[in-house]
């Protein structure tokens, strides 16, 4: 009976009169996907569900610099959604495809042909560990990928490594000591140099103790500490002789140890202290108190709004951040130079990419040549401040603060302007 | 008295043969495997193979000593690291960088590690020579990650890939497929002597030094010397994986060094299987799979360290032979 159905008079409807028979599904499916075909690409991306961007980005979020990390992608998170909010890039939406390197070279570069051939992101936005950020240049380049890179510090990115794919839209320590040695040697004019002792501390070493001599003043001493060195006393102690002021170099809880040792054992009393403004860091400082009280440092981004500072730009970044960060960290702590770079990369990415009107990796030389020489200026989308892109090594200037810290906190003393940041580019690209 | 009858003895002698002959057949029917992989697998996959191959050949090195010489070494990743900086150094120092040249100062610097740690080390036993080995690759880690003016200290050293330069015949840029078929030509080949060796007389000395020292010793074998041999066979096959990842990945950076890289290449000989050489390899590759497919199922984040160690300590309680082991007890059945 049951499969008699169709003979019954009621089923002449719905059968004979043929609205589904298996031919004709056949034959409406094909002209469907036929005229799906035909339909010309422009219409699809207005009338279709666009297709997203996808941005890349590597990040340490377990390892050695899970702490930073996961700030990083704070930062990163709160520019993507801002830009979807506000209708995307070019019509499309951003979609983040975030990677843990796991604070390692090795799992980095397994993760970026990862990103690169499964997830196939169309540009890579993110960095923190210099080593990781050198040993993945190689690969951004062989892809023909562009790499914004939003935190890694290392000199040499930007100069002696420096590729025509990779990009650097915050600042690096030949900036920051031609912005701070001025002050430094009105300061003291003898100064000791204590830093972590590898890559970094020791390119950030040779770097500010040429700009305190061309500024007049003098190096009479270095101590290079290994890095994670808990006691750092024996080390400190052998501290001493004719100078001044003593300028340290260190990040992270090495910067912590010696913010406390220097302390304890009198040296940040004795001497006029100084040095990089990685030392006091907001997520320092809590750990820090009041030991670092008379620290003069130099930082791209300090959360507060004193004078020239109190713009709504960084007041709008500040409460997003901060709320974001909570939810991140419960201790609540406030918005760093790692949030603020990685907000601030994806956002001049998004200029550029519509500058140029990218639509893929096929467009990368078009993006490189949207990026070369890009100048931002101070909004939203730029808290920190104008920008300049230099098209010659990839190496943004921004401008610099320099502050004092007082019963735990920021006092800015001075703001210089990126054009009093300069160094003359030393960067060969090879033919891209 | 017992009499043998002939036809009793016949397939002793076939059955020897067979067993030759089912070796080459497995080994050319997974080479035949491992030469077509690249030419299917997508490219991530590709370059992960090659990997497998890479980290293989270093856990393959260091069954030498673990397997067969009785000896857990930790100093693995200075041999590495060696031969890692070494061939690194050759490619930035040559313009056009040179394949061979890589490859010949890759392999002394890690003779050369390999020779000063043999040397100071192997009239020690057990876990005094295990910890020798660990602070030897720590002092040459410390040494690398400080001396940034030749290392590049913490950021490592970037350089660029030489050609596949074979001296009248090819000469051509690597691509991911021919490096991967480069590695695995390396590999085969290191295994192909490694297994000649542990079944040389030399080999027997080895593993009899394994099993009993002190009456290896009493029959007269120079066991020291034995052992310094072995050590630095195990540090120039080390040091051979070490340029091999050079080639492949145009970085060298301090972690290599890192006593944690001996850690894990420890970890592959026993998820794979001590003493068989391809178990290693194996347990490279298991290694590596599972912690991929980790993260790929329960997102990047996923702290796929807590269940691949549970998986190491089951491993250890029901599969103490390892996956190489089992399968050949099972295949035995």
């Amino acid at each position: 009976m049951t499969e008699n159905w169709k003979n019954e008079a009621w089923a002449d409807d719905i059968w004979y009169r043929g609205k589904v028979t298996r031919r004709r599904l056949i034959g409406w499916g094909a002209g469907a996907v036929g005229a799906a075909m035909l339909v010309p690409a422009p219409w699809r991306a207005a009338f279709g569900a666009a297709k997203p961007y996808k941005v890349g980005s590597e990040q340490p979020l377990s390892g050695a610099g899970a702490a930073g990390g996961k700030t990083a992608v704070v930062g990163l998170q709160m520019a993507a959604d801002r830009i979807n909010a506000n209708g995307g890039i070019n019509g499309r939406p951003v979609e983040l495809v975030i990677v843990d390197d796991e604070s390692s070279p090795a799992v980095a570069r397994q993760k970026t042909v990862k990103m690169i051939n499964d997830d196939d992101i169309d540009v890579h936005v993110g960095g923190f560990l210099s080593n990781i950020c050198l040993a993945c240049m190689p690969v951004w380049q062989d892809a023909k990928i562009v790499n914004m890179i939003t935190v890694c510090l290392d000199t040499t990115l930007t100069t002696s490594a420096c590729n025509r794919y990779s990009f650097r839209l915050h600042d690096y320590a030949p900036a920051q000591a031609v912005a701070f040695a001025p002050t430094l040697v009105k300061m003291a004019k003898k100064w000791h140099i204590a830093f972590a002792d590898y890559s970094w501390g020791q390119s950030t070493r040779d770097a500010y103790a040429n700009e305190i001599k061309k500024n007049g003043g003098e190096v009479v001493g270095t101590t290079g500490i290994p890095l994670g060195t808990a006691d750092m006393a024996p080390f400190l102690s052998k501290i001493s002789g004719d100078f001044d002021g003593l300028f340290a170099i260190f990040f992270g809880k090495d910067g912590v140890t010696l913010a406390n040792q220097a302390y304890d054992m009198g040296l940040s009393k004795k001497y006029k202290f100084a040095g990089d403004g990685s030392i006091s860091e907001s997520t320092n400082l809590i750990a820090i108190g009041n030991k670092l009280d008379g620290f003069t440092a130099i930082n791209r981004y300090i959360p507060v709004f004193d004078g020239a500072l109190n713009t709504p730009y960084l007041h709008h970044f500040f409460d997003e951040a901060k709320k974001r960060l909570a939810k991140v960290d419960p201790s609540g702590p406030l918005p760093d130079k790692y949030v603020q770079s990685n907000y601030e990369a994806l956002n001049a990415m998004k200029i550029a990419m519509e500058k140029c009107k990218f639509d893929s990796r096929d467009d990368t030389m078009k993006l490189i040549e949207a990026l070369e020489g890009l100048e931002v200026k101070e909004s939203d989308d730029f808290p920190q401040g104008d920008k300049t892109l230099r098209k010659e090594d990839h190496q943004a200037f921004i401008r610099e603060f320099i502050f004092t810290i007082g019963n735990g906190t920021y006092h800015l003393q001075e703001i210089v302007p990126k054009e009093k940041t300069y160094v003359p580019p030393a960067c060969k690209f090879q033919a891209a | 008295m017992t009499t043998v009858p002939l036809e009793k003895v016949r397939p002793l002698g076939k059955a020897r043969l067979s067993h030759t002959a089912v070796f080459w057949i497995g080994f050319c029917a997974i080479m035949a495997l491992l030469i077509v992989a690249p030419l299917v697998l997508p490219e991530f996959w590709r370059r992960f193979l090659t990997e497998i191959l890479i980290w293989g050949l270093l856990a393959m090195s260091s069954d030498l000593l673990i397997g067969y010489t009785g000896m857990i070494s930790f100093g693995h990743s200075a041999f590495f690291g060696l031969g890692m900086y070494g061939a690194a150094g050759a490619l930035i120092a040559h313009s056009p960088p040179n394949l061979w040249l890589a490859l010949f100062f890759g392999l002394a610097g890690a003779a050369g590690a390999a020779l000063f740690v043999a040397f100071f080390s192997t009239r020690l036993r057990d876990i005094y020579f295990a910890i020798t080995t660990l602070i030897f690759s720590q002092i040459f880690y410390v040494i690398i990650f400080t001396w940034t003016p030749v290392t590049g200290g913490e950021n490592g050293l970037i350089f660029s890939r030489p050609h596949l330069w074979l001296p009248f015949l090819y000469d051509a840029r690597f691509t991911s497929t021919t490096m991967h078929w480069f590695v695995l030509a390396v590999v085969a080949a290191s295994y192909l002597f490694l297994r000649r060796i542990t079944q040389s007389p030399f080999g027997m000395v080895l593993q009899s030094i394994r099993e009993n020292e002190a009456r290896t010793r009493a029959i007269g074998y120079a066991v020291e010397r034995y052992k310094m041999v072995s050590v630095m066979f195990s540090g120039l096959f080390a040091g051979l994986a070490g340029v091999l990842y050079a080639l492949q990945n145009q970085f060298a950076a301090p972690d290599f060094v890192y006593f944690l890289t001996s850690g894990d290449t420890v970890i592959y000989n026993v998820m794979g299987g001590i003493g068989t050489l391809v178990g290693p390899i194996v347990g490279a590759g298991f290694f590596q799979l599972v912690r991929d497919l980790l993260s790929r199922f329960f997102g990047d984040q996923f702290p796929y360290l807590i269940p691949l160690g549970m998986i190491f300590i089951v491993m250890i309680i029901f599969l103490p032979q390892g996956l190489l082991g089992f399968a050949r007890r099972w295949l035995n059945k």
